[in-house]
């Protein structure tokens, strides 16, 4: 009696599971495609860019190169209205400097021949392909409101994932078949039920592993997470990737009397004047001296207080670098390697250039890709699975009692609902939804199997 | 489950929420530089052919650098027409150091200091002007053109 009791409550636990996984499945999915194809796609940035921009990038070692100042002021004359931003010098001798610009609030790329000090183009950051591809990854190219979109569907995926292994779990001694193999010889609902949970749950690893790695990125859970343990002092140092760079402390005039930013100002008065900003040339020399990884840009402090930052960010984590150097002294104020990073920190760091597909070149590139193709092909299986087993008038959602009679399963809802407040708030709209409507409405409930 | 457990959960997601923006002062658990700070003390005139003394307060970590590895000023004028190379200030004691110059002509000058001590190296320049502005450096100062024969010494 006892046995036949706990057989009824398993299978009720497993139906409630199932019912869980069935509708975060059907409402994620398709974001779950999205975010799977465009990751998919900018794995391969690097290559990607390099085959579009050759023409920008590669230039001929032919003379002396000119002064990182003089190609400044060369796009300075091109662009007189333009605010310089950034300075990349190149990784090599044979690649292009980049200025980063600013033009009526539009930020542009200008490819500088250092040999010529000609022009080789200009981009618009915002109309470049990959720019485009990240910002459908990222925020679905809907800003704050998209971001937050990716990472609920993120955090809903985790949820996916866990109901997802609880249904695929071997429950009969049936040995590997069906579990680690699909079942060829059974029938057609026995093989699309293997053709989605299988390969399924060989992917589990990956995409939890991207889920994981993606998640410190995303503007409302990631902020909070970088910000908790760089304020722990257990994460990346501040201002790489929350927190504030320190500000220059040489001690200026209080009021600028030296054009600064390209004002133009008239001749001061006073005969000491205020500091000069060191020149990008004696970065470059810094640089040199600091063995910063040649792929760094330069940022341009845009204000009286601020820092010239070296920023680089290599293929490779442990070459990263993050530099702020006071602008006028050139006194370094802060050096952040991956060195100095802390644990939590480094693991972050690896589980990015992981997650982009850089730390091992093309078998990194290659293991990514296998992910999203099998994220697409298990959502397009789940979704053909629901369709074959639809019935006509209503969403063939399995019959199950609500959640909350269900302690343990209730428990981790709340677990995660606590972890990721997004899931929170989207579980506490799903409860109100049904407590309001779907309850209440009976061709609603019929058509919910509520 | 009971109000409490309900109230309990919402409570600590708030406060999850809300205790995570930026500690400004976060910096102090990682790894930290000693910045060298150099102060240019000029007097108040300056004309051409009268002797001044250059001196600088050289300061790391808030205290004052007694014997650091080097203090050297370099000075020259906008228009390149007058160099004075790379020289040593004579260290006067308490994070002072100072030397003499006279300004052979009036314009528009750059006065550099290159120091060093305990892996910190600065080179900040100060721009002065001697008596009158000849239109070249008014030019230069309007254009806020990067400096010629600047930082690059013998030091690095």
């Amino acid at each position: 009696m006892r046995n036949k009791n706990s057989k009824q409550s398993r299978g009720v636990f497993y139906k409630t599971i199932w019912r869980w996984h069935f509708y975060a499945g059907l409402i994620i999915a398709p974001f779950l495609v999205i975010l799977a194809i465009t990751g998919g796609i900018y794995l391969f940035q690097p290559q990607i860019d390099q085959y579009l921009y050759q023409e920008y990038y590669e230039v001929k070692p032919i003379g002396e190169r000119i002064s990182a100042d003089q190609q400044i002021a060369t796009v300075k004359e091109l662009y007189p209205e333009a605010r310089v931003m950034s300075y990349r010098p190149g990784e090599d001798e044979s690649r292009s400097s980049e200025i980063g610009i600013n033009l009526d609030g539009k930020s542009f790329t200008i490819f500088i021949d250092p040999y010529t000090g000609n022009e080789l183009g200009q981009l618009d950051n915002n109309t470049r392909i990959m720019d485009k591809i990240e910002k459908i990854h990222g925020e679905l190219m809907m800003g704050t409101i998209g971001d937050r979109i990716v990472e609920l569907v993120t955090c809903w995926a985790i949820v996916l994932i866990m109901t997802g292994l609880y249904l695929w779990l071997p429950r009969k001694s049936q040995g590997m078949a069906g579990v680690l193999y699909p079942r060829l010889k059974m029938g057609q609902k026995i093989f699309r039920r293997d053709l989605h949970a299988v390969p399924a749950f060989w992917l589990t690893a990956g995409i939890l592993f991207l889920i994981m790695t993606g998640l410190p990125w995303s503007g409302f859970w990631g902020t909070n997470f970088q910000n908790i343990v760089t304020n722990t002092g257990i994460g990346y140092p501040p201002s790489i990737w929350t927190g504030s760079a320190p500000a220059s402390i040489t001690k200026t005039k209080e009021i600028a009397e030296v054009p600064w930013a390209a004002e133009n100002l008239d001749v001061p008065t006073s005969t000491i004047l205020d500091y000069k900003v060191v020149s990008i040339d004696h970065l470059i020399e810094i640089a040199e001296s600091k063995s910063i990884d040649p792929s760094y840009t330069i940022y341009i402090p845009q204000t009286k207080e601020g820092v010239y930052t070296f920023s680089a960010f290599p293929a490779k984590v442990q070459n990263e670098v993050t530099m702020h150097i006071d602008q006028y002294s050139g006194a370094v104020l802060a050096d952040y390697r991956y060195d100095h990073y802390r644990f939590m920190g480094k693991i972050i760091a690896w589980g990015i250039t992981l997650h982009k597909g850089t730390q091992f070149g093309i078998v990194n590139q290659i293991i990514g890709l296998l992910v999203c193709i099998g994220i697409v092909l298990t959502a397009i299986s789940g979704f053909y699975l629901w369709l074959k087993r639809k019935p006509s008038k209503k969403l063939g959602a399995p019959i199950a009692p609500s959640a909350s009679k269900m302690k343990g399963f209730l428990w981790m809802l709340i677990f995660i609902g606590v972890v990721f407040p997004l899931v929170g708030i989207s579980l506490i709209i799903v409860w109100v939804v049904d407590w309001l409507i779907i309850q209440r409405i009976p061709a609603m409930k019929q058509f919910f199997n509520a | 489950m009971n109000k409490i457990q309900f109230l309990l959960i919402i409570l600590l997601t708030c406060y999850m929420i809300s205790a995570c923006s930026a500690n400004p002062n976060a910096s102090q658990l990682y790894k930290q530089e000693t910045p060298l700070e150099a102060e240019i003390i000029l007097p108040d005139l300056l004309e051409p052919t009268k002797a001044v003394t250059i001196k600088v307060n050289l300061t790391q970590n808030g205290d004052a650098v007694e014997n650091p590895q080097y203090v050297h000023l370099k000075m020259w004028k906008q228009d390149g027409t007058v160099t004075y190379g790379m020289t040593e200030a004579s260290n006067d004691g308490n994070g002072q150091f100072s030397l003499n110059m006279d300004f052979e002509s009036e314009g528009l000058y750059y006065i550099q200091v290159h120091a060093s001590n305990n892996d910190s190296i600065i080179t900040p320049t100060k721009l002065l002007i001697v008596g009158e502005l000849s239109e070249s450096d008014k030019q230069a100062l309007k254009s806020n053109a990067p400096i010629i024969g600047g930082e690059s010494g013998a030091h690095h």
